[in-house]
């Protein structure tokens, strides 16, 4: 199976092919408050809107802002899984090779977070120790466990 | 394009549309569950009645809390919110869904929320999790005050506490403080310097070493009486700075009342206690007599009320100096001036008693409260902010057990130098 046909199995799963660009998804996106440089490429219309042009949309740094939230999803009109979408993409990406802007952890080396997000993160609590900042969740606790009990 | 979306952001982002509330003030008796590992069972009951109530059936992967297993250590740890004092996932939820209520529990606002993921990803225990079912994320709401995991756990590892502090310490201290500083100052004039009662003798240690250094003899009785305090200090800590000393309790006293500045950056160090002390006892050698006692601030306090019941000015001139100082911190003489608490300090590093927070009670401290009442400001807030127990340095503790006082878990605790406290040493953010 050739890669567009991966993509296309994709869009399927997630009934992106359905989407109507009534742009709900856009006004309800929190990476709009997220990110200073949020525009239509960055939102799940964006990203449907480039596949449908035939775009690379594997190799496009713009699909690794997304936090995967639900709450295109919930607003969407025609049932459109933004979250299912992104994360087929991204899916793709990781396995063709071809970007790969995601925080590894660095307990179990599972790929847990987009950078763009963690940088977010890491900037609202620029503040406060970070160091956990680095490990994925699961090993988070495992630390405590180990630190503790 | 771009410039269209910056403008419309700068008329209603969220900023505008759910401004961060005001620092809230935190509740008296913040309520919290604290997990003690030492008897925790790994049996899962807690997740099991937490899913029970989330999503009304039996899936430890549905709720809030979660024990954590080490089959090869043996350890069970249970993960939970700790409902922070400055929560993390409120700072970073990029929607503003998360707040803390005046009782003090943090909650996700339903209808705000995304399900980003992104408290989970700040939490520093990421106790907030991603429900399967409904795809929602949840978080301990500590049952609306009324935790059903602390209520069914049966070894009684987690325990839920509204925080009660012990509070009669304080009580203790106060009329102890007074009483000495009247014994010190009126009673006994002048003495402080060198306490005598009958043909017991006890001298300033400070004091004493620069009257060796002076006179360059060693005279048996006054190191003896000198070592008395010494050795106090060795069983008991600097009880001395904080129970005793006149002018300790002036500086509390002048402390609860000023508001505080901070110090500029070459005032911080608490080596300087100990240059002064040298430069005394080395001033004393060359001069030929005690050149710290004649500005003391302790013995100028103890001798400032004569014998007539009058106050003599001259002596009295450093004290308002040094009370200025506390301005900049509380306590700030006792932190880094002084050359008698420097002995004490030498003689508390190798004393048999030690402070210990968060022996088996408090992961991670929320609340801060021990940090925020130590006059002499040696608990670590990274540490407590990160969850390790932190090391106090007892050549700084006075003594004042205000942590103990305060601690609403009760995990600030009074233990000797040898007694394990805390699981090894195991560096944050490692594994073992």
């Amino acid at each position: 199976m050739s890669r567009r046909d991966d993509i296309r199995s994709v869009m399927v799963a997630s009934r992106a092919f359905a989407c109507v660009e009534c742009g709900r998804c856009v006004a309800v996106c929190p990476m709009a408050e997220m990110y200073p440089n949020f525009s239509i490429e960055m939102s799940p219309r964006g990203v449907i809107k480039k596949v449908l042009m035939d775009a690379d949309i594997l190799s496009d740094e713009h699909l690794w802002y997304c936090t995967e939230c639900n709450a295109g999803t919930d607003v969407c009109p025609a049932g459109v899984s933004d979250r299912d979408l992104i994360r087929g993409l991204r899916h793709l990406a990781i396995v063709s090779g071809k970007v790969q802007e995601v925080r590894t952890c660095q307990g179990c080396g599972e790929q847990y977070v987009p950078v763009h997000v963690m940088e977010f993160i890491s900037e609202r609590l620029k503040e406060e120790p970070t160091e956990f900042l680095n490990m994925c969740p699961a090993c988070r606790r495992k630390v405590y466990l180990m630190r503790n009990a | 394009m771009q410039e269209q979306t910056t403008q419309a952001r700068k008329f209603i982002g969220i900023e505008e549309l759910r401004p961060l509330p005001e620092k809230p003030r935190l509740p008296r008796r913040p309520p919290v569950i604290v997990f003690d590992p030492a008897r925790c069972t790994g049996c899962s009951t807690c997740e099991m009645v937490c899913s029970q109530r989330n999503v009304d059936k039996v899936a430890p992967v549905s709720s809030s809390v979660k024990v954590v297993h080490s089959e090869e250590q043996g350890k069970n740890f249970a993960i939970l919110c700790l409902h922070c004092r400055e929560p993390l996932c409120m700072e970073a939820c990029p929607v503003r869904a998360i707040d803390k209520d005046e009782a003090g529990i943090v909650r996700i606002r339903r209808v705000f929320c995304v399900e980003c993921g992104i408290c989970t990803l700040a939490c520093p225990e990421a106790a907030p999790l991603q429900e399967p079912f409904t795809g929602r994320m949840r978080k301990c709401d500590l049952c609306d005050g009324d935790p059903l995991c602390a209520k069914h756990c049966p070894e009684d590892a987690l325990h839920f506490y509204r925080g009660k502090a012990l509070g009669w310490i304080r009580l203790l201290r106060w009329p102890v403080q007074l009483v000495s500083f009247l014994l010190l100052v009126v009673v006994l004039v002048g003495t402080f310097c060198s306490f005598t009662a009958g043909i017991v003798s006890l001298p300033c240690p400070t004091g004493t070493l620069q009257n060796i250094a002076s006179t360059q003899t060693l005279v048996l009785v006054t190191l003896a009486s000198a070592l008395v305090l010494i050795g106090i200090t060795i069983l008991f800590g600097r009880v001395f700075c904080g129970w005793v000393c006149p002018f300790g309790f002036f500086l509390d006293l002048v402390g609860s009342v000023v508001p505080k500045f901070g110090l500029p950056k070459f005032l911080k160090s608490r080596m300087i206690k100990y240059g002064i002390l040298a430069g005394a006892v080395g001033g004393a050698a060359g001069l030929g007599f005690q050149p710290f006692c004649t500005v003391c601030p302790i013995g100028s306090i103890c001798r400032s009320y004569g014998p007539g019941g009058v106050i003599k000015g001259a002596e009295l001139a450093i004290v308002p100096v040094i009370a200025g100082l506390e301005l900049g911190v509380r306590r700030s003489w006792c932190r880094s001036f002084c050359p008698v608490g420097a002995v004490l300090a030498l003689a508390a590093k190798i004393g048999i008693i030690k402070i210990v927070i968060g022996a088996h009670q408090c992961k991670k401290f929320s609340c801060m409260q021990c940090a925020d009442t130590c006059p002499m400001g040696i608990i670590d807030r990274e540490a407590l902010r990160e969850g390790i127990a932190p090391k106090i340095p007892m050549d700084e503790c006075i003594m004042c057990l205000r942590c103990v006082d305060t601690c609403p878990y009760q995990s600030a605790k009074i233990r000797f130098r040898w007694q394990k406290t805390i699981p090894g040493e195991v560096k944050a953010w490692t594994y073992s």
